[in-house]
C-alpha cells in the first residue's frame, strides 16, 4: 500500500533532507514541514476512512526489510493516526511563526518531521521490531526538541532521555518475554491471561513503557521538567499530544489485545490511575510557572485514561480513549496558548502577568475554552469523557472482585481530582488573562494568524466534541473491538439541545441587558472600601491556595515532594551515587590498600579452584 | 426542540424556579427578621429588588475584562436553569431524565459558582480576588462530601444513577431519610448545600463586613439583578434536590402537592435557622470542617448503607 509508505516514510525522509538546508533558511524549512505535515494529515484522514486489515509494505530499496513492515490498520490504530495527522499539521503551522531563527532548537523542523513519521509508524506497526524502532526514535526526537543550552534545561533533557530510554529498554525486555511465549514478532493475534510468571513479567514491562511514555505516576517526573524548559510547540507536540496518544495506545493494546486482565492487574492499574490523578493535580495547584503547571496537568489527566482502560468494560475503554483524544486536544491547545503568551510577553510566571484578555482576546478565548474543557464543566468535551468514566466506574462497582468493591474510592478520587483541576485552572486563567492589566504589558499585541488559527481550531474541536459527542463523535471514532454495536456508550445526555439552550441563554442575557438600562452605565475603577488601588494591594494568584498547603493534612506531602522523595529519577540517582561512593572508597589511591585487594582476590581464586 | 426550550425557559426552568425561588427567598428573609424581632419585608420584595436593580446604573470595571465580566451572569443563569431542568423534571415526575443524570447534576450545579468566580476575577478588584479564591476553596471542600452522600444514595437505591429511578425506589421502599444512613447523609448534604448557597456560616466568599461582599463587590445594576435571580433559582433547586434524594421526590398530584411544598419549606427553614444561629467561620475552619468531619459523616453513611441500615 503506497499510502502507508508515504504516511510513515515521507516525513522521515524529508526531515532528513531538511538537515542539509542551512539554519538561516528556517522559514523555508518551516514551509516545507508545513506542506509535508499537511499532506500527512490528508493521508491520515484517508487512512481513517480505509478498510481495516493487515497490510504489507513492500520496500523496493531493500527487499529484505519488507518482512518487518507489516502494518495492522485496525480501529484503534486508525483513530490514533487520524489525530497524529491533525496535530502534526496544526503544530507545524504554529511552529512556523513560533520558532525563530537562532533562538530555538537546532534542526527543529527536521526533528519535527521525523517525530511525525515515527509516531505514525509506531501507531501502525504490527511487527514488534519495527514498533520498537519507531518508539525508540520518538525518545530521541523528544531529546532533540528541547534546547538544552543552559544548566537547567540540559538537566531536564538528560532526565527525559534517561527515563524514556530506560523505559524503552524495559519495553524491549517485555517484548523478549512475549517472543519467548509466542515465538512470533507479530503484535496482532497474541492474547494471554496475566496468570503465569512470564506473562506477568511481560505485562509489567510493557506497562512500564506505556506509563512512562504517557507520563503516569511514578514515571511521570520528566514531564513537568521537560515542558518547563522546552519550546511550547515541542511541549504541545510530544508530551501533551503524541506521547499521550502513543502511551495510551500501547496501554490499550496491552489491556485489549496482548493480555486479558485478571483481578490484580486491574487493581494495580486503578491504583496507578487514581494516584496519578490526585497527586499530580495537588502539585499543579501550587505551581506559579504556567508551563510547569500545565505539565503537572498533563500527568494528572493520564490518570483518567488509565482508570478508564483499567475498567476493561466497553464503556470504560471508550471513556478512556475518548478522554485521551480530548486531553490531546485541550492540553495541546493549552501549550499553544502558553507559547503565545511566552512569545509576546517573555514572562513565564503567573504572578507577573494579568489582564491579558484585553490585548490578546483570541488567545484568551481559546485558553478559556481549553481550561473549561479540562476542568470538566458541561457541556465541553472534557466533561463528557469524565462523565463516561464516572458511569463506567459505577457500572464496574456492581462486579464482585476486590477492585470492583473499591469503586467508591476510584470515583471519589476522580471527582475530587476534577475539582482540583478546576481550581488550578481558575488560578491560571485569572493570573494570566483576568485581573488588572499591568503597565509594562499594555503594549502587548495579539499573536499572528499562524499562531491563533491552530488554537482556535483546537478550541472549536473541543466545543464540537463536547456538544455532539453522543450523536456524531463517539459512534464514528469508537466503533471497533468491544465497543462496536454498543449503543449504551454515549448515554442519552442531549448535548445538541444543550448547545441550543446556550444560544437561547445568551440571547436572553442580551435581552435582559437591554431591558435593564443599557445607556445608564459608568466605567469606573475598582472599589475597595474607599482606598486607592495600588499594586501592593493585589492578591497574587500564587496565594490563592496557600491555605491548602498550610493544612497539616497536606503540608507533609508537599514537604516530601519538595525534597523530591517521589521522583523516581531522583531516587535512582541517589542509589547510583550511593553505590558510586562505596566503590570510590575502595579506590583510595594508596598502594598498600590495592595490594591487600590483590592478595585477597588471589586467596579467593585459590580457594575456589582448590 | 420547542419542548426543551419551554422546559428551560418557562417550566420548570428559568421562570418557574426563579419565581418560586424568589418566594423562598422572601420566606428566608421574613423568618430571619422574625428571629431578630424585626418586621421583615413584604411578599413581593424579591420582585421589587430584581426590577429595581434592573433599572439601576451598571458599573463596568475600568481595568478588568469587561466582556467576561458582563457574560458571567448570563452563564450563571444558564447553569442554574439547566440544573433546574435536570433536577425538577424527575423530581416533579414530569420526565424520566436520562441514565447518569445524577453525575451531570453535580457538575451543572457547579456552573453558577464558577461563573461567580470568573466574573469576580474579571473585575480586577483585589477584594473580589480574595472572595473568588475563598469560593474556589469552598467548592473544593464541599465537593467530596457531596459526592460521597450521593454515593450512599446510589448504594441504597441499588446502584442506579438515574434520579427518576431513585425517586421510584423510595416510593416503593420508603424514603431514605427514614433510615440511619439516610439521616447522617441528610445532615451532611444540608451542610454542603449551606455552603453551595453561600449562607452563613459559609459565606466567607462574600464576607460583607470584611471584604465588602467579596465576589459580588463589583456587580451592580443589571448584573447584580441577574446574580440575584440565579440565587433565587438555587434556593429552590438545591432543597428540591435534597427532597428528591431523601424524601421520595416532589409529587404534584392531589394532596401530595401540599406535602411537596411542606418538604421544600422544611428544608429552607432548616437552612435559615442554621444561618441565623451561627457566626461566619474562617475558610480554613470550613475546609477542615468539610474535609474531616463531613467526609467522616458521609463515609459512615456509606458504610451503614452497605449494611442496609
Amino acid at each position: 500500500m503506497v499510502i502507508f509508505q508515504m504516511l510513515i516514510f515521507f516525513p522521515i525522509v524529508i526531515g532528513i533532507i531538511l538537515f542539509l538546508l542551512p539554519e538561516a533558511l528556517i522559514k523555508i524549512k518551516g514551509i516545507i514541514a508545513l506542506l509535508v505535515s499537511g499532506y500527512g494529515a490528508w493521508l491520515a484522514f484517508n487512512t481513517f476512512n480505509s478498510t481495516s486489515g493487515l497490510y504489507h509494505v513492500q520496500c523496493t530499496l531493500a527487499p529484505q526489510l519488507s518482512k518487518y513492515l507489516q502494518l495492522n490498520v485496525d480501529g484503534l490504530a486508525k483513530l490514533i493516526v487520524l489525530f497524529i495527522g491533525l496535530f502534526g499539521f496544526l503544530y507545524a503551522l504554529y511552529s512556523l511563526a513560533y520558532i525563530r531563527k537562532g533562538k530555538s532548537v537546532c534542526g527543529y523542523f527536521s526533528w519535527f518531521l521525523i517525530t511525525l513519521g515515527s509516531a505514525l509508524g509506531a501507531a501502525l506497526a504490527d511487527h514488534f521490531l519495527f514498533f520498537v524502532f519507531c518508539w525508540g526514535l520518538l525518545g530521541l526526537t523528544l531529546y532533540k526538541l528541547i534546547k538544552g543550552d543552559d544548566d537547567e534545561s540540559a538537566s531536564a533533557a538528560k532526565k527525559t532521555l534517561i527515563l524514556i530510554g530506560g523505559s524503552d529498554s524495559v519495553l524491549i525486555l517485555g517484548i523478549a518475554f512475549l517472543y519467548k511465549m509466542t515465538g512470533s514478532w507479530i503484535m496482532s493475534g497474541s492474547s494471554f491471561t496475566t496468570s503465569s510468571a512470564l506473562a506477568n513479567a511481560a505485562f509489567l514491562c510493557l506497562l512500564v513503557a506505556a506509563l512512562t511514555k504517557a507520563g503516569a505516576i511514578p514515571f511521570h517526573t520528566w514531564v513537568p521538567d521537560y515542558v518547563k524548559h522546552a519550546p511550547a510547540s515541542s511541549s504541545a507536540f510530544l508530551p501533551a499530544s503524541l506521547d499521550k496518544l502513543l502511551g495510551i495506545y500501547l496501554l490499550a493494546r496491552i489491556t485489549m489485545n496482548f493480555f486479558r486482565l485478571t483481578g490484580w492487574a486491574t487493581l494495580l492499574l486503578l491504583i496507578i490511575g487514581s494516584l496519578t490523578i490526585i497527586c499530580a493535580v495537588m502539585m499543579a495547584l501550587l505551581q506559579h510557572n504556567y508551563k510547569k503547571l500545565l505539565g503537572y496537568h498533563a500527568v494528572s489527566q493520564v490518570g483518567y485514561m488509565v482508570t478508564g482502560l483499567a475498567l476493561g468494560t466497553p464503556l470504560g475503554i471508550a471513556a478512556g480513549l475518548f478522554h485521551m483524544v480530548n486531553n490531546a486536544l485541550y492540553k495541546g491547545g493549552l501549550f499553544l496558548t502558553a507559547g503565545s503568551i511566552e512569545k509576546q510577553t517573555g514572562i513565564d510566571d503567573i504572578d507577573e502577568l494579568g489582564g491579558l484578555s484585553r490585548v490578546m482576546p483570541l488567545t484568551f478565548f481559546a485558553a478559556l475554552v481549553f481550561a473549561i474543557s479540562i476542568s470538566g464543566i458541561p457541556p465541553f468535551n472534557g466533561f463528557y469523557s469524565k462523565w463516561m468514566i464516572y458511569r463506567g466506574i459505577i457500572d464496574f462497582g456492581s462486579g464482585s472482585g476486590l477492585a470492583n468493591k473499591l469503586w467508591i474510592v476510584w470515583l471519589a478520587l476522580a471527582v475530587i481530582g476534577s475539582a482540583l483541576t478546576l481550581a488550578s485552572f481558575i488560578k491560571l486563567i485569572s493570573g494570566i488573562f483576568l485581573g488588572r492589566l499591568r503597565e509594562n504589558l499594555s503594549k502587548i499585541r495579539e499573536v499572528g494568524f499562524a499562531m491563533w488559527f491552530p488554537q482556535l481550531v483546537l478550541a472549536a474541536i473541543c466545543i464540537f466534541f463536547g456538544l455532539f459527542a453522543a450523536k456524531a463523535v463517539i459512534p464514528v471514532l469508537f466503533n471497533f473491538g468491544a465497543m462496536a454495536d454498543n449503543s449504551n456508550l454515549a448515554g442519552l445526555w442531549e448535548s445538541p439541545q444543550v448547545s441550543l439552550l446556550i444560544l437561547v441563554t445568551i440571547l436572553l442575557g442580551v435581552i435582559i441587558y437591554l431591558m435593564g438600562n443599557p445607556k445608564k452605565h459608568r466605567i469606573s475603577d475598582s472599589f475597595i472600601g474607599g482606598e486607592k488601588v495600588q499594586n501592593e494591594l493585589n492578591f497574587l494568584p500564587s496565594d490563592y491556595y496557600k491555605t491548602i498547603a498550610e493544612l497539616k493534612l497536606f503540608s507533609f506531602f508537599y514537604k516530601w515532594a519538595e525534597k523530591k522523595r517521589f521522583d523516581i529519577y531522583h531516587i535512582g540517582k541517589s542509589i547510583v551515587l550511593a553505590c558510586y561512593s562505596v566503590g570510590s572508597k575502595c579506590h583510595s589511591g594508596i598502594l598498600s590498600t590495592y595490594l591487600v585487594w590483590v592478595v585477597a582476590g588471589m586467596a579467593i581464586i585459590i580457594l575456589i579452584l582448590v | 426542540m420547542a419542548k426543551e426550550i419551554f422546559y428551560f425557559l418557562i417550566f420548570p426552568g428559568l421562570l418557574f424556579s426563579g419565581v418560586i425561588g424568589g418566594f423562598l427567598s422572601w420566606f428566608d428573609r421574613k423568618l430571619t427578621a422574625r428571629v431578630q424581632f424585626r418586621q421583615g419585608p413584604p411578599l413581593l420584595q424579591p420582585l421589587y429588588d430584581f426590577v429595581k436593580l434592573l433599572a439601576k446604573e451598571t458599573m463596568i470595571p475600568k481595568y478588568g475584562s469587561p466582556t467576561t465580566f458582563l457574560l458571567s451572569p448570563v452563564f450563571a443563569l444558564f447553569g442554574a436553569s439547566l440544573a433546574a431542568v435536570f433536577i425538577l423534571l424527575p423530581a416533579l415526575g414530569i420526565d424520566g431524565g436520562f441514565n447518569g443524570d445524577l453525575l451531570v447534576i453535580i457538575y451543572v450545579l457547579n456552573i453558577p459558582s464558577v461563573t461567580y468566580i470568573i466574573g469576580a476575577l474579571a473585575s480586577g478588584n483585589p477584594l473580589a480576588a480574595v472572595g473568588a479564591s475563598r469560593e474556589m476553596k469552598l467548592i473544593l471542600s464541599y465537593e467530596l462530601p457531596f459526592l460521597l452522600v450521593l454515593v450512599s444514595i446510589i448504594i441504597k437505591a441499588g446502584m442506579t444513577i438515574n434520579l427518576a429511578e431513585i425517586v421510584e425506589y423510595q416510593v416503593l421502599h420508603g424514603a431514605f431519610i427514614g433510615s440511619l444512613s439516610g439521616i447522617i447523609g441528610f445532615i451532611t448534604i444540608i451542610m454542603c448545600i449551606q455552603a453551595k448557597l453561600g449562607l452563613v456560616p459559609f459565606d466567607m466568599a462574600e464576607g460583607e463586613g470584611e471584604i465588602c461582599d467579596g465576589i459580588m463587590i463589583e456587580s451592580s445594576g443589571t448584573i447584580l439583578a441577574m446574580y440575584k435571580f440565579v440565587k433565587y433559582i438555587m434556593l429552590l433547586i438545591l432543597p428540591a434536590l435534597v427532597c428528591t434524594l431523601f424524601m421520595s421526590g416532589l409529587s404534584v398530584s392531589g394532596i401530595n402537592i401540599l406535602w411537596s411544598v411542606l418538604k421544600i419549606l422544611g428544608v429552607v427553614l432548616l437552612l435559615t435557622l442554621i444561618r441565623n444561629t451561627n457566626p461566619r467561620v474562617r475558610i480554613k475552619q470550613a475546609m477542615r470542617f468539610f474535609w474531616i468531619w463531613m467526609n467522616l459523616f458521609a463515609i459512615i453513611s456509606i458504610v451503614l448503607a452497605v449494611f442496609g441500615l
